[in-house]
């Protein structure tokens, strides 16, 4: 009967363990949702209000009336998707050609690649836009979508290559015996195959171009250039802070990347766990 | 989708995987002249070296790492040796000069590589801690266990900047919420973004969105652990503090070296997340960080020159710590 009381105890302990668990990583965001749908009147108040009676809309509409939330919003979904194909298709490329045929200095380039992985934006962020200031490319999307897309592509490629090496070479023979081509046996067969690893190579390019703070700061100061970390840092900044308006902006920042994630969190996280224990 | 398959039906593999290359990249005027050569020519393809395509389908990527990341790294190398302006064009070279003026800078260098160390490591040992603790948790079975698994994943998913205006927010001064929570539990008021506080505040919310990283990398191989190794140890009587320590800890080891390697230097070089929650005037200098002072050097003061020379003593300082790093770690392997 003790050992039973012990047992139950213990297990009640963990539950609670789990609990304000999931309050310390998910309450943030809970408030951020219930700030932006209340009435300023009960947002600037000491006692904090948990539920307003007269929740409303009008943060979120005022951030698209009034600021130009919408032009930094578009801004950073193109530079986000253009970095996030322009990667799948160069690092799946180069994925195949490490995987699939055999050359000299093969393991060097590989280890190489991972190596510059090391080097932080901070690092490079001040030759970067020398670089990108001579070229003409300060102030342009493509700027952006360059430095993300080299950024993402060492740690892209390695994923890749874990996923390529784990499908048996057989298969791919296989198909071409059938018929297909070289081209179509990888888009048919490889590519499915290695479809959690594209997917996590995906989210990860598109996070971090999604999330760039730095380089959006250096290589872009006109107004329609700016992506939405850019955008939402210099609407706080601007006036005095409506912190309404503030988390209706980190809502609907947030949310999209959320749902979208939680979606495909299977393949990210089998994407990950490969990536982390191969790379 | 294939531009030269029906018409070139005898080309042999690597010869289509020429074609598969050139649609795909963007420049497809350039590449497709092998082709076209090989096309009267059907056996020679099979002799194709194989290297050749395999340089060939990495040379995009290389060529972009190459020109983007390693060649801005040497020519950083090259600039902190010379006098160099934003905007202006002024660059005359001054050898060691740069590098002679930040180390007798003790206020400026010296300061914030003092902050930029309480900064990484405070974080990162926090990090480790929390996600270590959370992935332990995770990888018991528990009612919720799949949802529980993604809500871990949650602070990391949101964008740094929502990250520091939403802290901002939690921990106003006036109307935060957890300032009066701690209030009404009696812990009394901190003042989260004074002077005294404001590294913890930093190194508290670092901790918060990063830690699912350490999460991510344990948990994968906590569940590669052989069970059979917790059953052995029970038996042998050890209890739960025991088998973490002489099963789960060894197990972990070589996942544990390449996450804490990888998230001190990543915080070591941290800038984003300290800069929007700080900025750089005020309470800024409170978390003065080498980053955060490259930052100000080149784009403050417009010296790139100077910051140049600081991201290279930042690169170097990193390489030394990965060295010691390695030493230490093989000389604990060795006993």
């Amino acid at each position: 009967m003790n050992a039973r009381l012990k047992k139950i105890l213990s297990r009640i302990s963990f539950y609670i363990g789990v609990a304000t668990f999931a309050l310390f990583c998910g309450f943030p965001m809970i408030w951020m949702v219930l700030t932006s749908i209340k009435p300023d009147g009960d947002i600037l108040r000491a006692t904090p209000v948990f539920w307003s009676w007269d929740t409303h809309l009008d943060h979120y509409r005022n951030l698209f009336d009034q600021t130009d939330f919408l032009i930094y919003f578009v801004n950073s979904i193109t530079v986000a998707t253009s970095a996030t194909l322009l990667t799948i298709v160069i690092a799946t490329l180069a994925a195949y050609g490490i995987t699939r045929f055999r050359f000299t200095g093969r393991e060097y380039i590989a280890g190489g690649m991972l190596f510059t992985y090391m080097f932080a934006p901070i690092l490079i962020v001040v030759p970067f836009y020398i670089l990108m200031k001579n070229y003409g490319l300060i102030n342009t999307k493509l700027g952006l979508v360059l430095a993300y897309t080299t950024f993402s592509l060492p740690f892209s490629m390695w994923l890749l290559r874990s996923f390529f090496q784990s499908i048996p070479l057989d298969l791919e023979e296989a198909a071409m015996t059938d018929g297909a081509s070289r081209p179509q046996a990888v888009v048919r067969v490889i590519v499915p195959l290695a479809f959690p690893g594209v997917i996590a190579v995906s989210i990860f390019t598109f996070i971090v171009a999604w999330n760039d703070y730095l380089f959006a700061r250096v290589l872009t100061s006109a107004n329609d250039m700016k992506t939405l970390p850019i955008g939402m840092n210099d609407l706080y900044n601007a006036t005095i802070t409506d912190w309404g308006m503030m988390m209706a902006g980190g809502v609907v920042v947030t949310v999209p990347a959320l749902v979208f994630f939680i979606m495909i969190q299977r393949y990210l996280i089998s994407g990950w766990g490969a990536g982390a224990i191969k790379g | 989708m294939l531009l030269g398959s029906p018409q070139l039906p005898f080309l042999l593999p690597y010869g289509f995987i020429g074609s598969f290359y050139m649609n795909t990249t963007v420049t497809t005027d350039v590449p497709r002249m092998p082709t076209r050569q090989e096309a009267p020519l059907p056996s020679r393809g099979r002799r194709i070296p194989e290297h050749y395509w395999g340089y060939l389908l990495l040379a995009p990527a290389v060529a972009m790492v190459l020109a983007l990341i390693l060649y801005p790294v040497i020519y950083s190398g090259w600039l902190s040796f010379h006098f160099k302006h934003a905007y202006l064009p002024l660059q005359t070279f001054i050898g060691l000069e740069n590098y002679r003026e930040l180390l007798l800078d003790g206020d400026g260098f010296w300061r914030s590589v003092y902050l930029g160390a309480i900064y990484g490591f405070g974080s990162t040992i926090l990090q480790i801690i929390l996600g270590l603790s959370a992935a332990l948790m995770l990888n018991e079975s528990f009612f919720g266990k799949a949802l529980m698994r993604g809500v871990a994943l949650f602070p990391y998913m949101v964008p740094t900047v929502v990250v520091a205006i939403l802290m901002k927010w939690i921990l106003n001064d006036a109307y935060g919420i957890l300032p009066y929570v701690m209030d009404n539990l009696g812990i009394g008021r901190i003042l989260w973004f004074g002077s005294d506080w404001v590294m913890v505040t930093v190194i508290l919310v670092s901790t918060w969105t990063f830690f699912p990283f350490v999460v991510i990398g344990t948990l994968a191989r906590l569940q590669t652990i052989d069970p059979e190794l917790y059953s052995a140890a029970k038996v042998d009587g050890a209890g739960v503090i025991r088998r973490f320590w002489h099963v789960t800890l060894p197990q972990l080891a070589n996942v544990l070296f390449v996450v804490i390697l990888l998230r001190t230097m990543f915080m070591f070089t941290k800038f984003d997340v300290i800069w929007l929650i700080t900025g750089s005037g005020g309470i800024g200098f409170y978390t003065k960080t080498l980053p955060i002072h490259t930052f100000m050097k080149t784009f403050g003061e417009l010296q790139v020159g100077a910051g140049a020379a600081l991201s290279m003593m930042m690169f170097l300082m990193l390489v030394v710590f990965a060295l010691i790093y390695f030493k230490l770690y093989k000389r604990d392997e060795h006993i």
